[in-house]
């Protein structure tokens, strides 16, 4: 495939992630690693010793996964529209909420849960693998990855916030206050 | 670690199928109330098991102290992923292994770390196996090496648990005109 020639097999993965931001839940989609610190790798590995050690994958075919996996990106989104018209329908519907319990207690969906190791815990023992169950954090950039790590865990129909509580505000509900954070050491 | 042998000869005759409820309603009640999970900051050890595949995988953290001379366990805590049985299996051991030796701990086997539990069915011995190699791991060899970062990348349930750091001091602006 062209576009998968395009990246060098001996890219660092470090470039690889600022050619392809969605690589990391790509990988981890359909290979099982940089999903946590056990499957994860440096970032100065490259892609061909990353796929060396992980029961030598085809270096070709992973490739052309990462270029391919924008699409399915794309797929893992949902709409705050939707979002909102799923939910009113009566729709079972799990909202994981992945931002700091600081912005959780200021602003939230309704019916969200705040994210804790504890609450992870019930999620992967106890959460419908099929019923939708949609991340979201302040701008829907965290919550892709989020989103992906739980897919990684078979959650079929888990799906990310596009733009997160901040465009659900702009486009959903103007009611929901939109924010803005500052942090300090 | 015990062979496949010994543990089949250990759960002989129980299957899933048969898993009785009273062993359901101890796994479901250690589940629901985990002890010790989480990651313990100023462990003396550390122990991983599990593949790549982090849904296997379980980590246990090993706090040391001085008791009539001895050395014994002050505290284990412990993470883990995916398995129920894994969770119920390492909130009851880790329970039982205060105040044990090293030499104690180590010779428990993965039937005496989930007894409190009953029983296991064949299926599920990979999860009491599981615990017991966390432990053993954590055992070995130099009981004072810290928790090490086995990667320095971002990862996707480092992204995840991003929110939840306690590092930095958060404060939220609410936009007056609706307008970042």
């Amino acid at each position: 495939m062209d576009a998968a020639t395009a990246i060098d097999p001996n890219i660092t993965m470090r470039e690889l992630l600022v050619q392809f931001p969605g690589a990391q839940r790509a990988l981890f989609r359909k290979y099982h690693i940089g999903g946590c610190s056990s499957c994860g790798f440096s970032p100065e590995e490259t892609l061909t010793g990353v796929c060396a050690r992980n029961e030598n994958l085809n270096v070709d075919e992973v490739t052309e996964h990462i270029v391919t996996s924008r699409e399915a990106d794309r797929a893992m989104q949902i709409e705050p529209r939707e979002l909102a018209d799923r939910i009113a329908s009566g729709e079972p519907v799990y909202l994981l909420d992945v931002r700091t319990r600081e912005e959780f207690e200021a602003v939230k969906l309704p019916g969200s849960h705040l994210f804790t190791q504890e609450l992870m815990q019930e999620i992967l023992s106890d959460g419908s693998k099929t019923n939708l169950f949609v991340v979201y954090d302040h701008t829907g950039a965290r919550s892709l990855d989020a989103a992906a790590y739980f897919q990684g865990h078979a959650f079929e129909n888990v799906k990310s916030l596009r733009g997160g509580i901040d465009a659900w505000s702009a486009e959903v509900d103007s009611n929901l206050p939109r924010y803005h954070v500052e942090q300090h050491e | 670690m015990p062979g496949a042998r010994k543990w089949t000869r250990i759960f002989r005759g129980i299957t899933l199928n048969n898993m009785n409820d009273d062993l359901q309603t101890r796994i479901g009640e250690a589940v629901k109330n985990p002890r010790n999970l989480g990651e313990m900051i100023d462990a003396d050890a550390v122990g991983t098991v599990g593949s790549a595949d982090c849904g296997d995988m379980l980590r246990m953290w090993v706090k040391f102290k001085e008791e009539g001379g001895r050395k014994v366990i002050d505290r284990a805590t412990f993470q883990t992923f995916g398995c129920q049985t894994a969770i119920a299996v390492a909130s009851v051991a880790t329970e039982m292994l205060a105040g044990k030796t090293v030499a104690e701990a180590q010779a428990m086997s993965g039937e005496e770390l989930a007894a409190p539990l009953g029983a296991l069915p064949p299926v599920k011995i990979h999860c009491a196996q599981l615990v017991e190699g966390a432990l053993r791991s954590a055992l070995s060899g130099d009981h004072e090496k810290k928790p090490e970062n086995l990667s320095s990348a971002p990862t996707l349930l480092g992204q995840l648990n991003a929110g939840q750091s306690s590092e930095r001091k958060v404060k939220i602006v609410i936009d007056k005109d609706g307008v970042n």
